[in-house]
């Protein structure tokens, strides 16, 4: 195929896998990258964008305001009623009470649920439960990490993308970020169905999976060091330590020339970063700096 | 159903849907001389006074047509040149100067460039490859067909090309 060809299939997205190796083959390549990447320089919104409706119809009114027509009304009265059959439908099938706690970077939060269990949820995280159905099946669902007072009662279900968590009256703490799993128990027995395995978890004990790999661990502690502004961690690899850091500051960290994988015990405190960065970084004989107010960076010391 | 426009709701609606459209389009072809959000609120004024005589169906094809016309009326086929945003070193993590220059340098070409194409494809290339319009829409926009906006980006892009391929 020519280069012609090419450039216009190329264009029009239609080049196959072996055409674009042609394609890259020839000798604009990056010519031809670079002008449609930095066509967006051009972009009519960062010079001119169009007002909102409102503007507009500050203008309308003046030269309209004498002609109602009683036909108009007539097609608001339909849309009327379409909307609120349209309402009703939702409600009927859609609407199921879903209530959602979110929190961002940096932010911690609690609340209850219905039958007086509560929840305290860690930075960057989201639970969601069924308030109207909160009778007939205890069940939330989490994403990131959270800490679990569950008031006694019939089966409560902690539904995450790693697993079930199932109790019938304890405390425990979820955390679940991506590759990381990890639940402790501070009170109780709670039961996990993670990967078609089940697991019983028993007062004092931590189940942690870390790249699918599977360790049962004890603590001490009777509530989560995060519920004391402190994460904690122990034989955890550095950049699952660094994603902590990230949420908890809301700053993003890049690591220069270190292994992340290696593994960290220790922990950080949530309200001082200088503090945080120095615990984390010294301990492998590294060192950070700030590169703009939410940009860190940490490599080793030479 | 909806046999004419003259309702806001209904007005609103269409007006959400394609004044940035119109916007984009009465931009990248005439540049911002005439103010195109100025345009945008006259043809959407005059679509509201003809509104009894307009279908929904219509309502696009009606504000375009009108723009257009707006626009051929003042316009003395001068040389449009787009303004393109100024490099901010922040957008790297990597601020080495050198860089910097260069990238601007390229788009000063780039936009040199640009002045050289007709409106058509200037429009036609921009929409596509800064807003994103597929193939068919831009094509639905300017009442021409599909083959024709395929070509006009190609020729486009071929004179861009060739213009900053001189001034190297």
């Amino acid at each position: 195929m020519d280069q012609e060809q090419l450039e216009k299939k190329w264009l029009a997205d239609e080049l196959t896998n072996e055409e674009l190796e042609d394609f890259k083959k020839l000798g604009d390549y990056n010519l031809n990258l670079d002008i449609i990447e930095n066509a967006k320089y051009f972009k009519a919104s960062h010079f001119s964008s169009v007002k909102g409706f409102e503007h507009l119809k500050a203008n309308l009114k003046e030269k309209t305001a004498p002609v109602i027509k009683l036909q108009s009304f007539k097609i608001l009265y339909r849309i009327a009623a379409l909307f609120v059959l349209g309402l009703t439908t939702y409600f009927f099938l859609f609407y199921n009470n879903l209530t959602t706690v979110k929190t961002l970077a940096s932010q911690k939060t609690s609340f209850e649920l219905p039958d007086a269990s509560s929840v305290m949820l860690n930075a960057f995280s989201k639970a969601e439960f069924n308030k109207k159905k909160w009778a007939e099946k205890r069940e939330v669902t989490l994403q990131g990490e959270a800490f679990f007072k569950v008031a006694k009662g019939s089966k409560f279900d902690v539904i995450t993308t790693n697993g079930i968590i199932s109790v019938l009256g304890t405390q425990f703490n979820v955390k679940n970020r991506s590759n990381y799993f990890e639940v402790k128990c501070f009170e109780g027995i709670v039961s996990i169905n993670s990967n078609g395995t089940s697991h019983r978890l028993t007062q004092g004990n931590t189940y942690r999976v870390i790249n699918n790999v599977v360790v049962v661990d004890t603590t001490i502690k009777n509530q989560p060091e995060w519920l004391d502004n402190l994460s904690s961690f122990k034989s955890v690899p550095l950049y699952e330590v660094i994603a902590e850091l990230e949420r908890q500051y809301d700053v993003v960290i890049s690591v220069k020339k270190e292994d992340t994988n290696r593994l960290f015990t220790g922990g950080f405190v949530h309200n001082n970063l200088e503090h945080a960065l120095a615990s984390v970084t010294v301990p492998f004989n590294m060192t950070y700096k700030k590169d703009s107010s939410n940009k860190i960076t940490i490599y080793k010391i030479e | 159903m909806l046999d004419n426009v003259c309702d806001e709701k209904i007005f609103s609606t269409i007006y959400n849907d394609y004044a940035k459209d119109l916007h984009d389009y009465l931009y990248y072809k005439y540049g911002d001389q005439f103010d195109p959000n100025d345009k945008v609120q006259e043809a959407f004024i005059k679509l509201w006074d003809k509104c009894k005589d307009v279908t929904f169906e219509k309502a696009k094809g009606f504000l375009f047509m009108v723009a257009k016309n707006m626009m051929l009326n003042e316009i003395k086929h001068k040389k449009i040149v787009l303004k393109h945003q100024k490099i901010k070193p922040k957008d790297y993590t990597n601020e080495d100067p050198e860089f910097l220059l260069e990238k601007e340098q390229f788009l000063e070409k780039y936009q040199r460039a640009l002045t050289k194409l007709t409106e058509e494809q200037r429009t036609i290339f921009l929409l596509n490859k800064v807003e994103g319009k597929k193939h068919q829409e831009i094509a639905d926009m300017l009442g021409i067909s599909k083959r024709v906006v395929e070509y006009r980006i190609y020729t486009a892009f071929s004179v861009i090309k060739s213009e900053i391929k001189e001034f190297k």
